[in-house]
């Protein structure tokens, strides 16, 4: 096993680091669009549907060049709020987490909503002839009983992040200890005559924690079966 | 209606075989990033005199496409923009030893927007971000590297820097404002950059010559157009080229 | 309870149309399936609206159209009994009954939990998951669910009609033990005579969307009776104040006999009417235990049958004799006429808990 350098520990570290807070910023929204997609009719449900769910089908590069020109120097977001805030985010860790989110985002939602359509409508009437408001009744009917599609769903948006390049590459640029995350070292070592024992070396780290991640994932699916 | 299909079936088949076969007059060629437009204007050249030649050209960043080459990419002729890569290949014994010489030098450089009060390495730590190659595969970033080692900045500049695929994505970075400053070469700045100006030039103490090494392949030391192409770029036409490009000969 | 309904709602092709009053606190909404009961309910509930018209309950607008008022069900205090008990599966069966009790206002709680639990009989179920429930239990802990809610109207929609045979009278017998013990007002959706006939006073009929008007238990029992296969009495008797062979209870002025067939005594029983015999004159010994005398109030036709309705002292009766006895007997009203009726023929239901 050849002597990681700092850097790249940095990378193993900010995988995990970008890939985590990226899952958890998505929560709040992915649970709502999961409830108003699952439980709302309004206009527009089939284009918010379309919109969720491009990330899916769209080359990450595309999303990585889409959020570029939204968020620099010249783009829309750019240019009149971000600028006149003083917010940087191009080439930034927040740009990585941005990149992760976006490209991860359909899965949760996903997740989630498989697991709320399931959730018997009559239970919220039930809460509501019981005194519970509509916010109320998310609280104590809607999360508890979809919880099993938001780890679920965390847990895949986690292991779609680790593994997240193109988007970030664009977005974020490849700035070790600040971007570089796995896939990204290894992008580097691959390109290098000499980089190939290292590019290894990050590649079973990766494949390590992919294992890891999905092992727990089919645990937690297990468990949540024997439940019922 | 299962004939219509295996017929077809046979017809892609063979468009494979037609697709993948290489015309014996072809010479592959691979080149550093920064090379692209003098080379590309030297095989037309050399394509005008020699009608029945055609050139497959293939430019990346030096390490990559030594990389390739060791993993038996097909390559006539090479051309580094450093020692390092082309030794490499020697050692490797993929290179016709007999045949390797040096084409043209060069300058690092720094490219900024225009800002009279960067002068020296030393001004560069005030920036947040600055791109250069990846010195792991990309000899502009690795020449960068070393000056920032010798003018002992290599501290402040930690986590600033921006790693490229080759020097011309660096210009790129630089150019659309995602970062400060970057680390190209003379000839990018002055034939390609827009919005950033050359700052300042690398002083010699800091920064080794850039040097261009050209060789033949052992494969394309097979080929009589690859060799006459070698010998070409040593001609007086093919250095007025080269200088026109704004590289240097001596 | 004093319920005001005046709605209109096209639904498709279906079209619905009320608009009646109801005082009383044991109603009963009657009508085939997909005549428009369950729209009814949700219209009062809250979870629907109507096109147009207005809903009032004890006084207070819960929904007016043409002022814009649309209270939510979760500020109408009315508490809903469902078909299937639609326990929250997330919380234990002592969190789904303290549910809506935690979120009823501290003014509104006169009924408590333990109360509850004592009347459902599920004080051993508390700690227990809602899947480990048989259909029964889950039935009453989401009866004791609504009631703890302290609900000011009660909607029980078809409750016992996923509960199997067996189990119908026990779950009723819960069901109206509690109300009463209780005296919360309800409104009970049922297709079934008999649950009908013991839950409610009065009974809206409905039908094809229509409300079509308002009768009291017996007039439906009479009214149905062809669908039903004759008319069966359904009798309430206190005690039993004396067991030996019978059971002996008291009905009105009089002395019940009913046979004792080992279970425990019930108060509430059907008796067929043609189980009932007339005699014009006291035949002297007579083999059955319960001979009573009475008058005839009323005769009505059962088709090939006819119903005679007979005052005892101050209760009812329905006895059923065919049209040539009717005629041979000379049945007129004002006749004094004798009933005798065997111990064996009343069929119990269950014991009721007097308030």
């Amino acid at each position: 096993m050849p002597e990681f350098s700092h850097s790249d520990y940095l990378a193993i570290l900010l995988s995990l680091k970008i890939s985590l807070v990226a899952t958890f910023i998505s929560l709040p929204l992915g649970f709502t669009v999961a409830y108003l997609m699952t439980f709302k009719r309004f206009k527009g449900k089939v284009a918010l549907d379309v919109l969720v769910n491009l990330p899916l089908t769209l080359p990450p590069v595309v999303i990585g060049y889409l959020l570029l020109l939204m968020l620099g120097q010249n783009g829309w977001l750019g240019k009149w709020v971000l600028q006149p805030l003083g917010i940087k985010l191009i080439f930034t860790w927040k740009a990585a987490v941005i990149a992760t989110a976006v490209v991860g985002f359909p899965l949760m939602v996903r997740s989630i909503r498989t697991n709320m359509e399931m959730i018997d409508r009559r239970l919220i009437q039930v809460s509501r002839t019981l005194g519970a408001s509509r916010f109320d009744g998310i609280f104590t009917i809607i999360i508890p009983l979809s919880l099993r599609g938001i780890i679920a769903g965390s847990i895949l948006m986690f292991a779609r992040g680790l593994g997240e390049f193109g988007a970030t590459i664009i977005v974020a640029g490849n700035i070790p200890g600040v971007t570089q995350t796995i896939p990204l070292a290894i992008y580097e070592y691959v390109s290098s005559p000499k980089g190939d024992s290292l590019a290894m070396a990050l590649c079973s780290v990766s494949i390590a924690i992919s294992v890891i991640v999905l092992v727990f994932y089919e645990w937690f699916g297990r468990k949540m079966i024997k439940r019922k | 209606m299962k004939n219509v299909i295996r017929g077809i079936f046979f017809v892609l088949f063979i468009f494979l075989f037609f697709t993948t076969a290489v015309k014996a007059s072809d010479i592959n060629v691979s080149a550093a990033a920064s090379l692209r437009e003098v080379i590309t204007t030297l095989s037309a050249n050399y394509s005008k005199i020699h009608p029945d030649v055609s050139f497959k050209n293939n430019f990346a960043a030096s390490g990559a496409l030594a990389k390739q080459i060791e993993n038996g990419a097909p390559a006539d002729i090479f051309f580094s923009a450093n020692v390092e890569w082309m030794n490499h290949l020697k050692d490797k014994g993929l290179l016709d030893k007999k045949n390797i010489t040096t084409l043209a030098y060069n300058t690092l450089v720094f490219v900024g927007k225009p800002n009279p009060n960067i002068k020296a390495m030393q001004d560069i730590v005030m920036f947040e971000k600055i791109a250069i190659g990846s010195p792991k595969s990309v000899p502009a970033g690795q020449y960068a590297t070393e000056a920032i080692k010798k003018a002992g900045i290599e501290k402040q500049i930690a986590g600033k820097l921006v790693m490229a695929k080759d020097v011309r994505e660096c210009l790129m970075y630089a150019d659309r404002g995602e970062v400060n400053g970057a680390f190209v070469y003379r000839t990018d700045a002055e034939q390609l950059a827009k919005n950033v100006k050359i700052l300042f030039s690398v002083p010699q103490e800091y920064c080794p010559r850039v040097t261009y090494p050209v060789a033949l392949t052992v494969v394309g030391s097979k080929k009589a157009e690859a060799e006459s192409f070698y010998k070409y770029l040593q001609s007086s036409e093919a250095k007025e080229i080269i200088l026109k490009y704004g590289f240097m000969v001596k | 309870m004093e319920l005001r309904v005046s709605a209109k709602k096209q639904l498709g092709k279906f079209h619905f149309s009320a608009d009646f009053e109801i005082k009383g606190r044991k109603i009963g909404i009657f009508g085939p399936s997909g005549s428009g009961k369950s729209t009814l309910v949700s219209f009062i509930a809250g979870f629907r609206s109507p096109d147009n018209g207005s809903i009032s309950l004890d006084g207070e607008t819960l929904f007016d159209s043409s002022i814009g008022i649309n209270i939510a069900p979760e500020h109408r205090r009315i508490g809903m009994v469902f078909q299937r008990s639609q326990l929250f599966p997330h919380l234990s069966v002592k969190n789904n009954l303290l549910y809506g009790y935690k979120r009823c206002h501290a003014i509104y709680r006169k009924i408590k939990p333990d109360e509850v639990i004592d009347v459902m009989q599920i004080g051993h179920l508390l700690k227990r998951g809602v899947s480990n429930l048989s259909g029964g239990e889950k039935q009453r802990v989401a009866i004791g669910r609504a009631i703890l809610s302290n609900p000011r109207l009660l909607l029980m929609d078809e409750p016992l009609s996923a509960i199997d045979e067996s189990l119908k009278l026990q779950i009723i017998s819960y069901l109206k033990n509690t109300c009463d013990v209780f005296d919360i007002p309800y409104l009970f959706i049922s297709h079934t005579l008999l649950e009908m006939r013991i839950m409610a006073d009065q009974i809206l009929s409905i039908a094809g969307g229509y409300v079509k008007g308002m009768v009291t238990a017996e007039e439906l029992a009479r009214g149905e009776m062809r669908n039903s296969g004759g008319y069966t009495n359904l009798l309430n008797f206190t005690g039993p104040h004396r067991v030996s062979d019978v059971y002996e209870y008291r009905w009105g002025n009089q002395d019940i006999f009913v046979a004792n067939n080992g279970g425990p005594p019930a108060t509430l029983f059907e008796l067929p009417a043609r189980n009932v015999i007339l005699f014009k004159r006291h035949p002297g010994m007579v083999s059955t235990r319960n001979f009573l005398k009475g008058v005839v109030t009323g005769i009505f036709d059962m088709g090939t049958t006819v119903g005679v309705e007979l005052q005892l002292g101050s209760k009812k009766l329905v006895a059923e004799v065919t049209k040539k006895a009717a005629s041979q007997m000379d049945i007129k009203i004002g006749l004094e006429i004798f009933a005798a009726v065997k111990a064996l023929a009343f069929k119990p239901l269950f014991r009721s808990r007097e308030p």
